[in-house]
């Protein structure tokens, strides 16, 4: 999609910085713009729970399509069930036409799902910090604590629960892990849910 | 996995041992920035700071019309101003954590390492999506160099987050 005036951010939300993220950046060998986020700033500032996620903005620097689940290929699709391909077409829909996509939801639609969070997010993003902050001072133990309330304050937030057990010893430290928390929900989704318009036909 | 379990392991406790927290020192992170602070000698449940350390950690300072940081001010109020501002021996000292819960600031705090973080007032969070305006931010890429979204301005941007984990 070069040419078309789009370019992909990509941002590792990684507590561990280049250490963790930079084998899967070096490994792919990506043609695009990959920014390591030690701090989570990205997922605090823009209110997601959880990666992939992705938010279009567009030329002036607004939002055209707030943050929502965004497999870009079927790597691991038999255990999240969601497509990849209907989301690349609305992607390459919106690289083609800007604003006039029909994926660019309207500002009605885009304000009520970019209304603002409870103060207890607000509450947990700052347990979060905190837990890093000692986190990355060696004080891995005393860190667990303030995941633990970062979680118990944001229970919808997946990153905060998924960057901690992967900290450490998820079943020592948190007495649970990723996919038995998968399990709990009973297919529920553990991200924010595409929100796509239904296909139109294709012209022939 | 498990060897990097057991080198964290060592890390930590080696770590406790050269920083166990000097008493009277609190550390204070207000904007994503560490600042060391003296505390006072009682041992109070808020977090008291100087009004030199008020400055240093936080820009902001009290003011006759309140306390105040580049061109945003908060009045306090009149009749519980003892709450906020004490004199204590030689200094004058300000509580920055009943302020925190004035302004409806999230504050979590780690009393065993005297840790305060202070994160952006509730008004500030709810306001910076509805706006439509993407927030702007700067961080690096594996080489180091920093990189704005707002570097990307004029382009259509798709933000996407991943992780290792």
């Amino acid at each position: 999609m070069k040419g078309k005036n789009f370019e992909i951010v990509s941002v590792a939300q990684d507590t561990g910085g280049a250490k963790d993220a930079g084998p899967w950046i070096t490994r792919e060998k990506l043609d695009y713009t990959v920014l390591i986020d030690d701090q989570h700033v990205v997922t605090q500032l823009y209110g997601m729970v959880n990666v992939p996620t992705a938010v279009w903005i567009n030329e002036q620097g607004r939002i055209v399509r707030p943050g929502e689940v965004a497999y870009v290929d079927d790597r691991y699709k038999a255990f999240h069930h969601v497509e990849a391909a209907p989301y690349l077409d609305a992607i390459r829909d919106w690289a083609e036409n800007g604003d006039r996509s029909r994926y660019a939801p309207g500002e009605a639609e885009l304000k009520e799902r970019l209304k603002p969070q409870g103060p207890e997010r607000g509450m947990a993003d700052a347990e979060f910090a905190l837990a890093e902050y000692l986190h990355k001072k060696g004080f891995n133990g005393d860190a667990i604590a303030h995941f633990k309330e970062a979680q118990r304050l944001a229970p919808d937030n997946w990153n905060y629960k998924r960057q901690a057990w992967a900290l450490g010893d998820a079943e020592r430290d948190y007495g649970t892990g990723f996919m038995n928390e998968v399990k709990k929900l009973n297919g529920k989704p553990y991200y924010e849910p595409r929100r796509l318009p239904e296909a139109t036909p294709k012209k022939n | 996995m498990l060897k990097v379990c057991l080198c964290a392991a060592v890390l930590c406790f080696a770590a406790v041992i050269a920083m166990a927290s000097e008493p009277g020192r609190r550390v204070v992170i207000y904007d994503g920035v560490a600042t060391e602070v003296t505390a006072p000698a009682d041992a109070a449940s808020d977090l008291w700071v100087t009004m030199a350390d008020l400055k240093r950690a936080t820009r902001f300072e009290v003011k006759p019309q309140g306390v105040c940081r580049d061109t945003l001010c908060f009045p306090l109020p009149k009749s519980r101003k003892a709450e906020f501002v004490a004199k204590k021996g030689a200094a004058t000292w300000f509580n920055l954590s009943a302020f925190a819960r004035l302004i409806n600031q999230p504050a979590a705090r780690d009393e065993r390492h005297a840790v305060w973080y202070f994160g952006p007032r509730s008004e500030e969070a709810a306001s910076r999506l509805s706006s439509l305006e993407a927030p702007d931010f700067t961080l690096p890429d594996l080489g180091g160099k920093p990189h704005s979204l707002a570097d990307f301005r004029g382009k259509k941007v798709l933000l996407l987050t991943w992780a290792s984990w």
